[in-house]
């Protein structure tokens, strides 16, 4: 509604009437939604489709320029979702050529999850979340370029979680509310042969949450402890964060000559937060270090945290002949708290055009670094847990235009570590990803992608094997530019293979962690216009998933659509949408849902 | 029609040079050695070229001028700072007197048909000096040689047809997915970000210029991992951090871009997600961090299958050290 206000504004202003007219464009699509009752799992359809009946502002996309230049050269604004959709989002730009830039940015996204075979259905939520974004610039486009900006997220709603006590643990009700505030503000100085931005920034930081019950909650375990029953009949258990955090930033780039470009960044951040914690329940509890039953719990718990972080980076691009070109680039990341690490990455590669239509490059990345981790409490393995990360990487690609219609691109990585992180990190591996693009003709075009990663770890008691594959090929046919008739379609194969022995606590022997995925997923709309005196477009296909494996899974979303303009401004569209989920194990979490939409689109 | 200026240098460095240099560059030894190899070298100096003025194209070029007018590089044509005031076409083209008299294609840089250095140069002369650009060289999409032209169109307005901070979520995700097909498939998955619905984009989470992270994440807050910026929740510092969260991001136990698991988890059961990592009792002195969990954990039991039962606070905890709550 901004820029309409600020355009009646300007139409007031006075010598209003002899300007020239603001030049307004933009299309609003608004309709009705009815989904059908859903069969099956509704708290599944509401996990992963959520979509809900009643009207709605499917989109709006309003374009103002102003001839006359008084408030704004150009105002932008969109929404898309409004009306109980679960995805809400509002965009307004304001600008004014070398005056000033605006923009706002606004997004509500609700997240809920309730899965019965996700952990027992005890972790569920029922949350929203809001992000608003606003952004001033000051002379953009000029050498010296001052901004402001102010972001919040936040996030609030209810819960399920558990409360843990010794021997026992109670799916309890959890209120949740968070919000982070961003304030950031600083220059871009940008010149012919270098540029600096200076920015400094700050966040405040809360998270207030309540776990609480008052009725009698036998937890998950189902046997007495020594003869006692162990349970919670009341419970008020509040975490009450509070944090904030200054940030700097400082980047610059540099053409010193015309064969050379300098990069270079430092960023510094130094987040804190502040807790105090606090818990009383009551019922029948046992502290298993004393093997002592007790009647109430009460804690108070206050803590503190700072994490200075430093990273930095610095990359040479140089050109010493006109085919060749040189990369070089060093990064720096080190943080300090209870966890520290020091991370470090070297990389050199030389890119070189063999012909006009051929590049080839090759190089090297070395990683290395450190991390010092605090072990859990009941680790046997007390105190500090250390980890090293060293790790030689080749690099290798080319790019070949074969002609204007052909090109492939090349990407390989080759790697053999000799110290990870975690079990499950990359250590020896393979990466190569190939992609190809074919302009058959001028309606007609192919896109081809083979990606394939081997990881191995032999370290004896890791034993890691991982093979991951995909490939997709695409196809766009749009004769006559698409106007009669155009297909879309696209098929991916992806497989994946992990193997990796871990150790059993109890047997104290070593098994088998087994994971494969072997997925289909297509992809494609056909759209052609309806023959006869009714112009109107017809438009079917949707996107079909299906995975084999550890957890066999179907997701099918087939389409239909219809159209019909009633004139140059106002088309009428009809959509049918199915959502149809199966889960191969857990088949009490599969659904069934029909959506139909009806509306307009006016456009302008 | 403005007078064109009688020469111009190379096609794409801007007539007005900055008086000063940044002199510290000067004393890198890289910069002396190149210096020799250029000095042993030379190219050829270019001969002059003369300037037919933005007008002159606007001639034969009529739809590309008029849309040229309502871009962003419009604004090249009245600002005399930027040196190329009444000839903005020929900021990319070079000087094109001559083809304005030929008219033939030979005659005139196209950008669009130069190999991908090239048509880069043409864009970066002006562009690379911007804080967008500074990982610039760790990104994927200039080490394989991936155009501005791929992503960017040069001479319209922003539309729902082309990509610009100002085009709409959807039009910036649907030209990602002309080369990343993989990824859109991967999408379609159930458990996903926001993307297909149009709420989040690609550029959400990326910076396609590239950034020092992997896979060109982007920052937030200076420099912590672009998830943060709507898990705020998940940022801490916690008294108590779970490491991999730090030490490897979101993805060692997440697949952003979707997955058949809930909670878009790399395993379907959180007891396998963990017991990959916390099983470290083959190598002593264990050679990767994550222990052990303690011998009571009967992993028999489904209740000890489902870790985040009792560790609930899993991204991190302010008040336990095992995670509990």
């Amino acid at each position: 509604m901004k820029p309409i206000a600020l355009f009646l504004f300007a139409a007031v202003l006075p010598g209003a009437e002899d300007a020239p007219a603001p030049v307004v464009s933009g299309s609003a699509d608004v309709g009705y939604r009815w989904v059908s009752d859903v069969g099956g799992n509704f708290n599944a359809y509401r996990s992963i489709v959520n979509l809900g009946s009643g009207p709605k502002l499917f989109g709006l996309d309003l374009n103002i320029q102003d001839p006359s230049k008084r408030l704004f050269d150009r105002a932008n604004l969109r929404a898309e979702g409004w009306g109980g959709d679960p995805y809400n989002t509002a965009h307004l730009t304001l600008s004014k050529d070398g005056l000033y830039r605006f923009s706002f940015d606004y997004r509500n996204i609700a997240y809920f999850n309730f899965l019965p075979s996700y952990a027992l259905n005890q972790r569920a939520s029922d949350t929203a979340r809001r992000f608003s974004d606003v952004e001033l610039e000051l002379r953009p486009g000029k050498r010296i370029v001052p901004y402001l900006a102010y972001s919040r997220d936040a996030g609030s709603g209810r819960g399920i979680t558990d409360f843990y006590s010794d021997a026992n643990e109670y799916p309890v009700a959890t209120l949740l509310n968070d919000k982070t505030d961003h304030f950031r503000g600083g220059v871009r100085m940008e010149f012919n042969r270098y540029h600096l931005t200076l920015e400094q920034g700050g966040t405040t930081f809360k998270d207030d949450q309540r776990v609480y019950t008052s009725d009698l909650n036998r937890g998950n375990r189902s046997v007495p402890l020594f003869g006692e029953t162990l349970l919670l009949r009341n419970l008020e258990q509040a975490y009450g964060v509070r944090g904030d955090s200054i940030y700097t930033k400082a980047i610059f780039t540099a053409a010193p000559a015309t064969w050379a470009n300098l990069y270079g960044q430092f960023l510094f951040s130094r987040p804190r937060t502040e807790t105090n914690y606090s818990v009383a329940a009551s019922g029948r509890f046992v502290l298993l270090q004393s093997l002592t039953f007790l009647n109430d719990q009460r804690d108070l718990v206050m803590t503190q945290a700072k994490q200075p972080h430093t990273s930095g980076s610095f990359g040479v691009d140089l050109r010493p002949t006109k085919r060749l070109r040189i990369l070089e680039s060093i990064t720096t990341d080190h943080l300090h708290s209870n966890l520290s690490f020091n991370y470090n990455q070297q990389q050199l590669e030389a890119l070189y055009d063999l012909t006009s239509r051929v590049t080839i490059r090759g190089g090297h990345r070395y990683l290395w670094g450190d991390a010092r981790v605090r072990t859990p409490f009941l680790n046997p393995v007390q105190g500090l847990e250390s980890g090293e990360l060293k790790r030689n990487t080749g690099l290798a690609g080319a790019t070949v235009r074969f002609h204007s219609r052909l090109n492939a691109n090349l990407d390989f990585e080759g790697a053999s570590g000799d110290r990870t992180w975690f079990r499950t990190s990359l250590h020896d591996y393979r990466r190569l990803r190939a992609r190809a693009r074919y302009q058959a003709s001028g309606s007609l075009q192919f896109a081809a992608q083979f990606f394939v990663l081997d990881n191995q770890n032999p370290t004896p008691g890791v034993q890691y094997d991982f093979l991951s594959r995909q490939n997709s090929i695409s196809a766009a046919w749009t004769p006559d530019g698409g106007k009669r008739v155009s297909v879309l379609a696209e098929y991916m194969r992806s497989s994946l293979r992990s193997n990796l022995s871990y150790f059993v606590p109890q047997e104290l022997s070593r098994q088998e962690s087994i994971y494969w995925d072997n997925a289909h997923t297509v992809t494609g709309t056909v759209q052609t216009t309806v023959p006869g005196r009714v112009s109107g477009k017809l438009e079917f296909g949707g996107a079909f998933f299906t995975a084999a494996g550890s957890r066999s899974t179907s997701y099918y979303q087939p389409l239909a659509r219809f159209s019909v303009p009633f004139d140059k401004r106002v088309t009428w569209n009809a959509e049918w949408r199915w959502s149809g989920f199966t889960e191969g194990l857990y088949r009490y979490e599969g659904f069934r849902a029909h959506q139909f939409v009806a509306g307009l689109r006016i456009a302008r | 029609m403005p007078t064109p200026p009688l020469s111009g240098s190379a096609p794409f460095p801007p007539p007005q040079r900055p008086r000063r240099v940044a002199g510290a560059w000067a004393a890198l030894a890289a910069a002396v050695f190149l210096s020799a190899v250029h000095a042993q070298a030379p190219e050829a100096a270019a001969p002059p070229s003369v300037y037919a003025g933005s007008e002159a194209c606007a001639l034969c070029h009529e739809d590309i001028a008029k849309a040229f007018k309502t871009s962003r590089h419009g604004v090249l044509d009245e600002d005399k700072k930027r040196g190329w005031e009444a000839k903005a076409c020929e900021a990319c083209h070079g000087a094109g007197a001559k083809h304005a008299e030929s008219a033939t294609a030979a005659e005139i840089r196209n950008p669009a048909k130069l190999a991908v250095a090239e048509t880069d140069r043409a864009c970066l002369t002006c562009h690379a000096n911007g804080p967008t650009h500074v990982g610039r060289i760790q990104g994927g999409h200039a080490r394989n040689q991936v155009a501005c032209t791929s992503c960017h169109t040069v001479h319209h307005a922003p539309t729902a047809k082309v990509v610009a901070p100002a085009a709409n979520i959807g039009a910036q995700n649907t030209r990602c997915a002309e080369c990343h097909t993989s990824v859109v498939a991967e999408f379609k998955r159930p458990y996903k970000h926001r993307v297909p619905e149009g709420t989040m984009g690609c550029v959400d989470c990326h910076n396609p210029h590239g950034s020092f992270l992997a896979g060109s994440l982007r920052t937030v807050s200076a420099n912590e991992p672009g998830c943060l910026r709507c898990h705020g929740d998940k940022r801490g510092p916690f008294a108590f951090e779970h490491a991999p969260v730090r030490l490897e991001g979101c993805s060692s136990c997440h697949q952003p871009h979707g997955s058949a698991n809930p909670k878009m988890l790399t395993r379907p059961v959180v007891g396998q997600l963990c017991l990959e990592c916390h099983a470290n009792l083959g190598a002593q002195p264990a050679s990767t961090i994550g222990g052990i969990p303690p011998a009571f954990h009967d992993l028999r039991n489904v209740r000890f299958q489902n870790c985040t039962l009792c560790h609930v606070k899993v991204h991190g905890s302010h008040v336990n050290r095992a995670l509990l709550r």
